[in-house]
């Protein structure tokens, strides 16, 4: 009764908002639009979004942007989903780049191509402006719904005076399972049975565990789902067997890594207090890394067992469906303002994400932070190994039939194999309903 | 709930008996119009706020969808079966009954503990009070955020000073065999101290004869607290028993911030399964039904321990 009472209040008071937002928007004034953000990482987003939207609203006059901060990705998807069932969406949502895909099947997402036709430019223009890594998350039946704004990859950090005082060279850094194996075994310290250094730490939480296992499954040679159809996943197969084996090995066969499953920022505290000497962690983390660490420490590619690939993370601008046709209009000029080259580039130093933009990295301010923080590059250059972020038809609860299976053999509770058929049954169940109405509806 | 409203409304009885039915009802009304004038404003927001919003839980939990395309209908008791046929859902009841034990006991416990030995009133008890008072008034998501980094493993405040002790360090929110324990032991430093409010209340209430009495007659403390208190705070034990259960299903807001039900479901409790069913899985239908069900264990709960109160209070 207390969530539902929860909801409806909240359902009442984003109506009486939106509502009392609607009324002036029909006078003679600039048409008003909503953007609802996430802050992802930490509180100084929140500033530097107020401060994009201020300079937006001064050089356009006939629109007047509010960003309406929301929480988490996740709470950002529950309050943009509670406005469209009101009937007064936003204009515009930063919105996890694999939620799209779940949107667009619960028919939540404007398509974006009469927008694109109507500027003029071909859909292949305008994808063509990011990186080829980003548009898988952002086309859905060869239609565009999203547009990228700030993405990341997973990267490898090692602390560097960490891997000099055990006689390993920082400036080559591990490219492969074995030898980031052996480095890991020669970073950890031990008392007698007790630890006192790990050599890595890989997060595992709920979403972050599902993205890292998307890594190792990746760098495996494995795919976590089937990119151009959303009801399936590869779970019980031998790549992801593979990655799962390493990990728990990492943890109970070596003891190089923290038992259990550990939350991000447990993770990046652990690296950053010299708990553990690698870690794997999202390009998010950069700033707060290069900020913190009071030692040398140096970024690399995730090391391959069989080939390089990651995925990539971060958040798309999306248009609910449901918006009258004035404020479409003012959301795709305020959309394509939020991800032109200099905006975007302002947008990246300021968080740690890259930016999407390519013609971003050509801008002289660009290439200026570059110069003095040429860690920056290392997710860039990762790109052109990067693929699309899994998204499937009920992405979160899919994702985590994997985690729970997951974190019972981080925990020492189950074993690799039976752990990822268990997972594997239960996403089947998941994807099930969707299943019946495309790929086994048949004539 | 419905226990802060009035029981009855009055209403006239002074019409004649034969008057003609219509005209009865009438009279009857005008008298008691005032009564339900002066009670409008609440129920209007009552009925906005709390039984419209119950009325559509009921509603949506009759309904659902087939195929995510296909529009929702009327299934009946379906959702119901489907909540009591998932396994989330029997791990959520399981964990919040232990949730619900381990919390309750070792609270009331520790409230009726501090209550004891705070009871006179000075400058030392009071100071004391406030301070043991002081985690209630800490939000919950405030507090959730503080343990975040006391729990973290290897390095957090708690692994810092015991670290030594240990063999090998836990991870306390990340292994499913501690992590419910570790959320327990928040409520219970949360809630200990709200219930001593009770408690204090309630040892006032105690008769200084009866105690002086038992005194003179060379009873020692411990019979003291055997045979007089204790039969005396039976009435505070069963409210503040009812209260701690309630809020063993309520409160789940550290549940949300420290650890989202994981590792593996093993901190999921059933109002989190609500959310989860409503927000992650979309399905709004199990999510009305999950909640119609535990609506109803919680007010079969509260009505039979009232009833066991009024019992108790109007007995000789």
């Amino acid at each position: 009764m207390l969530f539902s009472r929860r909801l409806m209040l909240g359902l009442a008071m984003v109506g009486t908002m939106a509502g009392a937002l609607a009324v002036p928007a029909k006078a003679e004034g600039p048409t008003e639009v909503d953007l609802f953000f996430p802050v992802p990482v930490d509180g100084k987003l929140a500033r530097d979004m107020g401060t994009l939207i201020k300079e937006f609203n001064e050089t356009h006059p006939a629109i007047k942007a509010t960003a309406v901060y929301t929480g988490s990705y996740d709470d950002t998807l529950i309050k943009t989903r509670a406005a469209i069932k009101a009937g007064k969406p936003p204009a515009a949502v930063i919105m996890s780049a694999n939620f799209l895909l779940d949107m667009q099947i619960e028919n939540e997402l404007t398509n974006l191509d009469a927008l694109i036709k109507a500027d003029g430019t071909t859909k292949e223009q305008f994808l063509g402006q990011f990186f080829p890594a980003l548009h898988g998350n952002a086309v859905i039946n060869r239609s565009v719904y999203g547009v990228p704004f700030h993405n990341s990859t997973p990267l490898l950090y090692i602390n560097a005076d960490k891997a000099k005082e055990a006689g390993l060279d920082p400036s080559k850094p591990p490219q492969t399972w074995a030898e980031l194996t052996d480095w890991a075994k020669k970073l950890t310290k031990r008392e007698g049975d007790k630890v006192t250094q790990w050599g890595i730490a890989i997060p595992c939480a709920y979403d972050y565990c599902g993205w890292m296992m998307e890594t190792l499954t990746m760098s495996n040679g494995g795919r976590y789902y089937n990119e151009e159809f959303g009801g399936e996943v590869y779970y019980d197969t031998p790549s992801m067997l593979g990655a799962l084996t390493w990990w728990n090995d990492l943890i109970h066969k070596h003891k190089v890594h923290t038992p259990g499953a550990t939350p991000g920022p447990a993770v990046s505290t652990s690296f950053i207090s010299g708990n553990a000497a690698m870690m794997m962690l999202s390009t998010g983390s950069l700033t707060y890394v290069r900020d913190n660490a009071k030692f040398n420490y140096k970024v690399a590619f995730i090391p391959r067992n069989v080939r390089n690939a990651v995925p990539i993370g971060g958040a798309s601008l999306i248009m609910p469906a449901g918006l009258d046709a004035d404020k479409q209009k003012a959301a795709w000029t305020l959309i394509k303002w939020m991800t032109s080259p200099e905006k975007s580039g302002w947008w990246s130093r300021a968080t740690g994400y890259f930016a999407p933009n390519m013609a971003t990295y050509k801008t002289p301010e660009m290439v200026e932070f570059l110069g003095k923080n040429p860690d920056a590059k290392t997710a860039v250059e990762q790109l052109d190994v990067a693929k699309p972020w899994f998204a499937t038809y009920k992405t979160v609860p899919v994702r985590k039939n994997l985690e729970d299976e997951v974190m019972l053999v981080l925990n020492g509770k189950k074993q690799p194999k039976e752990a990822l058929a268990a997972a594997q049954k239960a996403a089947d169940e998941t994807l099930k309903p969707y299943n019946a109405e495309t790929s086994l509806k048949l004539p | 709930m419905s226990l802060a409203e009035p029981a009855a409304l009055p209403v006239a009885t002074s019409a004649a008996p034969r008057l003609h039915l219509l005209k009865r009802f009438t009279s009857r009304f005008k008298a008691s119009l005032p009564a339900y004038l002066l009670l409008l404003p609440s129920l209007v927001f009552l009925a906005l706020f709390t039984y419209g919003a119950m009325g559509r839980v009921l509603i949506d939990a009759l309904y659902q969808r087939a195929t995510p395309k296909a529009p929702v209908r009327f299934v009946g008791l379906e959702n119901i079966s489907a909540v009591l046929a998932d396994p989330a859902f029997a791990g959520a009841v399981v964990n919040n009954l232990i949730y619900a034990f381990g919390t309750a006991v070792p609270s009331i416990a520790l409230a009726l503990l501090f209550a004891l030995a705070l009871s006179r009133t000075h400058a030392v008890t009071s100071a004391l009070r406030a301070a043991l008072f002081l985690p209630v008034l800490i939000p919950m998501v405030a507090a959730s955020a503080l343990f975040l980094f006391i729990f973290l493993p290897n390095v957090g405040l708690l692994d810092y000073y015991i670290g030594r002790l240990l063999p090998v360090l836990p991870n306390w929110l990340g292994d499913g065999d501690i992590a419910l324990y570790a959320i327990m032991v928040i409520t219970v430093w949360k809630n200990a101290g709200y219930y001593m409010l009770f408690f204090l209340a309630g040892l006032q209430a105690v008769p200084e004869d009866v105690m002086e009495a038992a005194h003179l007659d060379g009873a020692g403390p411990y019979r003291r607290l055997r045979h007089i208190i204790l039969p005396e705070l039976k009435p505070t034990f069963l409210f503040v028993t009812v209260i701690a259960t309630l809020n063993a299903v309520t409160q789940v807001d550290h549940v949300f911030v420290m650890t989202q039900g994981g590792p593996s479901n093993a901190t999921n409790l059933v109002l989190f399964y609500i959310y989860q069913q409503a927000v992650e899985h979309y399905d709004i239908g199990k999510a009305s039904a999950a909640t119609l069900l535990t609506l109803a264990v919680l007010m079969a709960l509260t009505a039979l321990s009232f009833r066991t109160l009024a019992n108790r209070e109007g007995g000789p």
